[in-house]
């Protein structure tokens, strides 16, 4: 037992960084507001209602362009925002901006600190790969259907095949990666 | 009424994810760089509790299920495209949401891609559908499906195996 103490004192070198909640609460939680929805509605999506927005987006500026695409008007049906599946989404920033003012955790800090570390602390670099990151990031998700909430949790929950072939890949693609991008090969 | 269901959902779980470190990029990264396991244990935990949960619903016909396509290899390719930007942002498109509620810019930054990566594949979708989506269509399979038992056969021991991996794996603090 004596050494709880150190351990207690190495887990959180940035008490910032900590998170409030441990990760079996967490996932306790996530997998509640999965049984709810799915209950109630049915199960947990975000990454189709990025297509809704551009698709409404592009319907105020340029209509005959948004109708002439068959995807656009299909998902982003009668080009309105008042679902609930929008609604939804809208909620994930709320529920996070509140829980990061209640907690005293909102920061406008712009380069994470892994990414200083490897790639040097200028925002620019980090926003413009940020933004690539989620081009990528939704390209794939719109073209597998889904994305970590509609694939891997809800998914894999419901013992979709679809689902399983595309967390797995997702995750060795991810995993290689991270370590090549941090230059974690080679070194121990 | 509907409405407002989904934004207290949503909420709930963007709660959920900013609380519990998921939409951090540092404990993102370190997980994929396999150095913190603490947001794989995370998610292990959340499918073993949503298995259990969906499944026991579904035995008493409570549950609305909404099970994706399979197509060949085309979901795999978007899944190793996916894992690619996932890597290279450090948040999914959920976690994005939140951390841009938290205030980062950058993950700001990820949502605007995000908008435009989805556009430009609405547009490639006539092009890519006919190569890659309808190509190895199988329909909503799902794996107690095509073995004929109910979900909840395979739900049971699979659940438990993911909540007993979360519990098994290493916690930061432990083995480095």
């Amino acid at each position: 037992m004596s050494d709880l103490q150190p351990r207690q004192s190495t887990r959180s070198p940035d008490s910032t960084v900590a998170p409030i909640l441990s990760w079996w609460a967490g996932g306790l939680g996530i997998g509640l507001v999965l049984i709810v929805a799915v209950a109630l509605v049915q199960p947990i999506g975000v990454s189709t209602q990025y297509v809704v927005l551009d698709g409404v987006l592009l319907h105020q500026v340029l209509p005959d362009v948004a109708n002439q695409s068959s995807y656009l008007s299909e998902i982003a049906e009668g080009w309105t925002l008042t679902t609930y599946e929008f609604f939804f989404v809208l909620g994930i920033p709320l529920g996070a901006f509140l829980s990061s003012l209640a907690t005293k955790r909102f920061s406008t800090r712009c380069v994470p600190g892994e990414w200083i570390t490897r790639f040097g602390a200028i925002p620019g670099g980090r926003l413009v790969w940020s933004f690539i990151g989620g081009f990528v990031l939704l390209f794939g998700a719109r073209f597998g259907g889904g994305c970590t909430s509609g694939h891997m949790i809800s998914g894999v929950s419901q013992l979709a095949v679809s689902s399983l072939i595309f967390s797995a890949a997702l995750f060795v693609s991810a995993i290689v990666t991270a370590r090549w991008l941090y230059g974690d090969w080679g070194k121990r | 009424m509907k409405l407002l269901l989904g934004l207290v959902l949503g909420a709930a779980f963007g709660a959920v994810l900013q609380l519990s470190g998921a939409s951090s990029h540092t404990k993102i990264t370190n997980a994929l760089r396999l150095k913190d396991l603490t947001i794989i244990k995370l998610i292990l935990t959340a499918i073993g509790v949503g298995l259990l949960g969906v499944h026991l619903l579904d035995l008493f016909g409570w549950a609305n299920m909404k099970v994706k396509d399979l197509y060949m290899p085309g979901v795999a390719v978007a899944g190793l495209i996916f894992g690619v930007g996932f890597a290279v942002t450090g948040y999914c498109p959920g976690t994005a949401l939140a951390a841009a509620g938290e205030g980062k810019p950058d993950a700001w930054a990820t949502v605007f891609g995000g908008l435009f990566g989805a556009l430009v594949f609405a547009f490639m979708f006539p092009d890519l559908e006919s190569l890659l989506i309808s190509f190895g269509q199988y329909g909503p399979v799902t794996i107690h499906g095509s073995f004929g038992v109910p979900g909840l056969v395979l739900a049971v021991p699979l659940g438990a195996l993911c909540l007993w991996l979360a519990f098994k794996l290493p916690d930061p603090g432990g083995a480095r």
